[in-house]
């Protein structure tokens, strides 16, 4: 991190201070956050839609209120982008989709995007992502793949590929976006750049085109936990555009001190090591070890992490074919073939399998509050492996070789079909690609997840490294079995 | 289930539906059919018991204090 507000490094927190204080005006932020845009986003291709004329206008209205001695809020001047399922007023709401741009443009903004605005924040624009959000890799077939910023030969991760790619690569401090399976916890993980997934029903999904209503959440990312945390408040409120979101007051985080002392941290063994890669362990080992002299470390064992991941696999292939029915039987051939056959297959399932997997989500839940009377705080890699090459269509997996588009996300899964808030932060071992590590808290403890983050990050043992050219010679993650042609 | 008989299932069920599977799609939705089968396989394996239900559509956790 840095204090120099106008530099691509600087975090939220820099950048609002700096506006509050007027050391810069947030039509200078805006202005180099929209030149870094346009000079690095070809390479990245992490934004669909750049607002520049809006950006540039909420930024003047920032510094007007400034000038006229108003208060500004925590985010003022802090430039953000949102996920392309976000409806933002003008734009159609493509969801990554060709579909979709048929539709009308948006005649009013998203929920959590006015969150944003009302808070300071300023819109650059709208982020890339998998065709509606049935995605773990960044790849899509009509806006191309979205590239990792830390080597551009290598996935970004998704759904929310835009999303981390774009605050990884310094050109949107802070993004937006949602997770079904992992879609914020993937390309957070892959792009070495901190993401909270709450509790379903924390955040309110009010303007946002959904994808499995039943598993759907929305978050932001950041650079640091600070401004993750200060994203999080910004956000948080009750919302009846969403029939999930909860009334319960909201629970400010940010100004928490980095307390950790006294938590009891469960470190997950069994399926979530068997699942993961030895950078993957290596990772968990080091956050483990970080935590250790402050907290009470267990060994865990969440033994219906499979079944639970199986029943979210079920109801997300049901549930989001049943919602695209029509889509599927007027325009299938105009979805990406890589989610057009999966959505295919989810519209023939028998009802028996899917109303097992609601009763399995259900009793998986119950098994992990029991966990969480033992323990506070549970941890995993956020993914199996770190990014693997663009392309690759398998993933070698505990000695098997499987499909990577459905199994990149497997450990990321088992929390958000049961609902449990999760902060992923990144851990970035010498020379290598970044991989994430899952802090999941009981739910509605997003508080607890985000202290032990920011923990994590003061100890030096999460912190979102800027991007730097890396050599041919850094292997392929090991977990990589194949890229096909 | 024999490749023939998920192809009859394929074409009965997706006709039931209104969905058209065309050719060049087929073997992409056999193969994730195949992959969730797996899936519910694992599913029969967990000891639910008769009273343990949860099909309502919208999913709740504890402490919501709303009821809409």
């Amino acid at each position: 991190m840095t204090d120099d507000p106008l530099s691509p490094w600087a975090g939220a927190a820099v950048i609002a201070a700096a506006v509050r204080a007027g050391r810069v005006s947030a039509v200078d932020v805006s202005t180099a956050a929209l030149d870094r845009v346009q000079a690095l986003n070809p390479g990245i291709n992490a934004y669909t839609d750049v607002t520049a004329a809006r950006t540039l206008q909420e930024a003047r209205a920032i510094d007007a209120a400034r000038a006229a001695g108003l208060p500004l809020g925590p985010l003022a001047g802090v430039p953000f982008a949102a996920k392309n399922l976000f409806d933002i007023a003008g734009l159609p709401t493509r969801a990554g989709s060709r579909i979709n741009r048929d539709r009308p443009p948006a005649r009013a903004d998203a929920t959590l995007v006015t969150r944003m605005n009302r808070a300071g924040a300023v819109l650059l624009g709208a982020l890339g992502m998998g065709e509606y959000a049935y995605d773990f890799t960044g790849e899509n077939a009509h806006d191309g793949a979205c590239r990792n910023p830390h080597d551009p030969a290598r996935m970004s991760g998704g759904s929310s590929s835009g999303s981390g790619a774009a605050t990884a690569a310094g050109i949107a401090p802070v993004s937006l976006g949602s997770d079904t399976n992992g879609s914020l916890r993937v390309p957070a993980s892959l792009c070495g750049v901190f993401s909270l997934k709450p509790t379903y029903g924390r955040l309110s999904r009010g303007g946002t085109f959904p994808f499995v209503d039943s598993l759907d959440h929305l978050g932001p990312m950041a650079r640091s936990a600070q401004d993750l945390a200060l994203a999080y408040d910004a956000l948080q409120g009750a919302d009846p555009a969403d029939h999930a979101c909860t009334d319960r007051p909201a629970a400010p985080t940010a100004a928490m001190p980095p307390d950790i002392r006294g938590l009891r941290i469960g470190v997950l063994d069994g399926w979530f090591q068997d699942n993961a890669g030895p950078e993957a362990l290596a990772a968990v080992a080091a956050v483990a070890a970080a935590l250790s002299p402050e907290t009470q470390i267990l060994p865990a064992r969440f033994d219906a992490a499979e079944a639970v991941r199986a029943a979210a696999y079920l109801i997300t292939n049901s549930e989001s074919a049943a919602f695209h029915l029509e889509r599927l039987r007027h325009r299938a051939a105009e979805f990406d073939p890589d989610t057009r056959d999966r959505f295919l297959a989810g519209a023939l399932l028998p009802a028996a399998w899917v109303s097992r997997a609601q009763r399995v989500r259900h009793w998986g839940l119950h098994q992990a509050l029991a966990l969480f009377r033992s323990v506070d705080i549970l941890i995993a890699a956020a993914t199996p492996c770190p990014a693997p090459p663009g392309g690759s269509k398998l993933l070698r997996l505990a000695g098997r070789d499987l499909p990577l588009r459905p199994n990149l996300g497997l450990l990321a899964q088992p929390f958000s079909a049961i609902g449990l808030p999760v902060t992923t932060v990144p851990v970035f071992a010498s020379g290598s690609l970044p991989i994430g590590v899952q802090i999941i808290a009981a739910p509605w403890r997003e508080d607890q997840s985000l202290r032990v983050a920011r923990f994590l990050e003061a100890a030096g043992v999460a912190v979102a490294h800027a991007p730097r050219p890396m050599t041919p010679a850094i292997p392929a993650p090991a977990q990589m079995a194949a890229t096909l042609p | 289930m024999t490749g023939v008989q998920q192809d009859a299932y394929i074409d009965a069920v997706s006709g039931m539906v209104g969905l058209t599977i065309a050719e060049t799609w087929r073997p992409g939705v056999r193969r994730f059919l195949g992959i969730a089968a797996g899936m519910a396989s694992v599913l029969e394996a967990v000891p639910l018991a008769d009273d343990d239900l949860a099909l309502a559509p919208v999913y709740r956790l504890p402490g919501v204090t709303h009821d809409r």
